[in-house]
C-alpha cells in the first residue's frame, strides 16, 4: 500500500514524536508513506475564523498536489484531517465552490475531486486490519490506559465515517490488540480546550484538568492520544495544570503510535519517547 | 438579555450573511437546547450556543458579533454532531468570528480575535505555521502595552524553553517553496470576500 503523507505543521515541531512514531509504525506495517510535495498549512480552526473561502482553498491546495501525484492521503493530525476531508466533501458537493477554489489555486494546479482523505486510525482498522497488526507484535504491553480521541477525529461525522462520533472504539481495539488493558473512559471525546489554549488559557486548563483527573481516577498508567493539540494540552501543559489546581498529576501522555511502536519492539528513541514532556521512564521500565 | 429586543434594529439579511460566510441551516433551529447542553465551554459564554443561533435568526447582528461566546467556542463540533435539525453550529461560530473580524467590530475578547488573525498572518507568510513567530506576534497583538506583551512572553517562556529543550520548536521556519502561489491564494481569498 502506498499513501500520500500530509504531516502538517505540528508534526514538524511540537508533535515531532508523533511524526516519528507514525513513520516507524507504518513502515513496519508495510505501508509506504510518500510525503506530499511542498504541502502547506491547512489553516486549522483559524482560517475559517478569518475567511471561509481561504479555509477551503488551503486544504484544497494539498488535495490538488496529492491528486497530481495520484495519491490518496493519510493525515495523522485530527485538525488537519478534518480540514482536508471537509474541504474534499464540500468541494465534491458544490461545483460552483470547486470552481471558485480552483480559480484561487491558479493555472498549473487544479483540484479534480479525486483524493481520499484518511486518518491513521481508519487505515489501521479498515485497510490494514487488526490481524496484520497483531502479526507485528513482539512485546505485548502490560499496562492500563485510557483511550482519548478528542474532538475532531470523529466529529462532525463525515459521509464516509469510520467510527462513532459519540462512542468511538477504533483506538480501543488497537490498544487491546497490543495487549493494553483499556479502561472505561467516558470523556474519550470531550474537548481538551486545545484550540483556545493561547487566547483563553483558563478554559484549556480546566477542561484538560478534568480529563487527566478522570484518567487517574480510572487507574490509568497513561493516556493514549492521536492528536498533537490534545497532546500539547495534556502533556506539555500538565505542569501548568498542576500549578493551577495545586495537585500533582504525573500522568504520562503517549501517542497511540508510540505505544504500537513499543509493542512492535521498535526502540523508544526512534519513537521519540525522549521528547514527551511528562517523564515516561517509569512507565517504560514497568513494561 | 435584560434589554427588550427591538425588531426594527434587527438585520433581516444576517442569516444570509452568515450562510455565505460558511454557517448554514440556522433557520432550521427549533430551540431545543441540545447544543448548549453538551457544550464544554458554555460555562464561560455570555450567551449559550442555543441563544446565539436564536439571535442570528432574529437578525441581532450587533449583539451576536459583540458577544464573547463566539471567541470562547473551541470548535469541538459536539453541538453540530448532535443538533437534531442539522444546524451547522460550529461553522456558524467560525463564520461569526470572520464577520466580526472583517467588520472590525469591538469584540469582548480581543485576545482571541488577535490569535486567529495572527495565525493566518504567520501561516500566510511562510505557507506553514512557524510557531515561535506565532507566540511572538500574538504576544504583541494581544496586549495593550509593550509591558503587557513582555509580561506575557515571560510567562510563556518556561513552556517555550521546555519545548525547545526537547527539540520541538524550530529556530528556522519550514517554508513552502512555491510562496508566490501561497501569497496569491491568501490575497485572492481575503480580498475577494471583503
Ligand atoms: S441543537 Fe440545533 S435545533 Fe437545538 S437549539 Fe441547538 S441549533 Fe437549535
Ligand atoms: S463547537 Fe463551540 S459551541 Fe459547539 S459545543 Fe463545541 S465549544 Fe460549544
Amino acid at each position: 500500500m502506498k499513501l500520500g503523507y500530509y504531516p502538517g505543521c505540528s508534526l514538524e515541531s511540537t508533535a515531532k514524536e508523533y511524526d516519528m512514531s507514525v513513520r516507524e509504525v507504518f513502515k513496519a506495517l508495510g505501508v509506504e508513506l510518500v510525503e506530499l510535495e511542498d504541502w502547506n498549512c491547512c489553516g486549522a480552526t483559524a482560517a475559517h475564523s478569518v475567511d471561509y473561502l481561504l479555509s477551503l482553498a488551503l486544504p484544497a491546495r494539498n488535495l490538488a498536489i496529492a491528486g497530481k501525484q495520484n495519491l490518496n492521503i493519510i493525515v495523522p493530525c485530527p485538525e488537519c484531517y478534518q480540514r482536508e476531508w471537509s474541504a474534499s466533501e464540500a468541494l465534491a458537493a458544490n461545483s460552483e465552490l470547486l470552481e471558485k477554489v480552483n480559480e484561487l489555486l491558479g493555472n498549473g494546479l487544479q483540484y479534480e475531486g479525486n483524493v481520499e482523505v484518511k486518518h491513521p486510525l481508519d487505515t489501521i482498522i479498515n485497510d490494514i486490519g487488526i490481524e496484520k497488526l497483531s502479526q507485528n507484535i513482539v512485546k505485548p504491553l502490560k499496562l492500563k490506559a485510557v483511550p482519548y480521541y478528542g474532538c475532531v477525529i470523529v466529529k462532525p461525522p463525515r459521509k464516509k465515517k469510520f467510527d462513532s462520533p459519540e462512542n468511538p472504539v477504533s483506538m480501543d481495539k488497537i490498544l487491546a490488540a497490543i495487549g493494553v488493558e483499556v479502561l472505561p473512559y467516558d470523556l474519550k471525546t470531550k474537548c481538551c480546550g486545545g484550540p483556545v489554549m493561547l487566547a483563553s488559557e483558563d478554559i484549556m486548563l480546566k477542561l484538560s484538568y478534568e480529563l487527566l483527573k478522570k484518567a487517574k481516577a480510572a487507574g490509568a498508567q497513561c493516556v493514549a492520544t492521536a492528536c498533537p493539540l490534545c497532546h500539547l494540552a495534556l502533556d506539555a501543559k500538565q505542569i501548568n495544570i498542576e500549578k493551577a489546581y495545586n495537585e500533582k498529576i504525573d500522568m504520562p501522555v503517549l501517542y497511540l503510535t508510540q505505544l504500537v511502536g513499543l509493542a512492535f519492539g521498535i526502540a523508544p528513541k526512534k519513537l521519540g519517547l525522549d521528547k514527551n514532556i511528562v517523564p515516561v521512564e517509569k512507565l517504560l521500565k514497568s513494561l | 438579555m435584560e434589554e427588550p429586543i427591538r425588531l426594527t434594529e434587527c438585520d433581516p439579511n444576517f442569516i444570509q450573511e452568515v450562510a455565505e460566510a460558511g454557517g448554514k441551516n440556522v433557520q432550521l433551529c427549533f430551540q431545543c437546547g441540545t447544543c448548549s447542553g453538551g457544550c464544554p465551554t458554555a460555562y464561560a459564554m455570555d450567551y449559550t450556543p442555543r441563544q446565539i443561533i436564536g439571535m442570528v435568526n432574529l437578525g441581532m447582528r450587533n449583539e451576536v458579533l459583540k458577544s464573547g461566546t463566539i471567541w470562547v467556542c473551541s470548535s469541538c463540533y459536539t453541538c453540530m454532531t448532535r443538533c437534531p435539525r442539522g444546524v451547522e453550529i460550529t461553522k456558524v461560530m467560525a463564520a461569526l468570528k470572520s464577520i466580526a473580524i472583517k467588520s472590525g467590530i469591538e469584540t469582548k475578547n480581543k485576545k482571541a480575535a488577535a490569535f486567529y488573525k495572527t495565525f493566518v498572518e504567520v501561516a500566510g507568510a511562510y505557507g506553514r505555521l512557524f510557531e515561535p513567530m506565532l507566540f511572538l506576534k500574538f504576544a504583541l497583538k494581544a496586549e495593550d502595552s509593550l509591558t503587557g506583551s513582555v509580561a506575557r512572553l515571560l510567562k510563556d517562556a518556561p513552556f517555550g524553553l521546555e519545548l525547545t529543550k526537547k527539540g520541538k520548536l524550530a529556530f528556522m521556519p519550514s517554508k513552502v517553496k512555491n510562496m508566490q502561489q501561497i501569497k496569491k491564494i491568501y490575497e485572492k481569498a481575503m480580498g475577494g470576500s471583503k
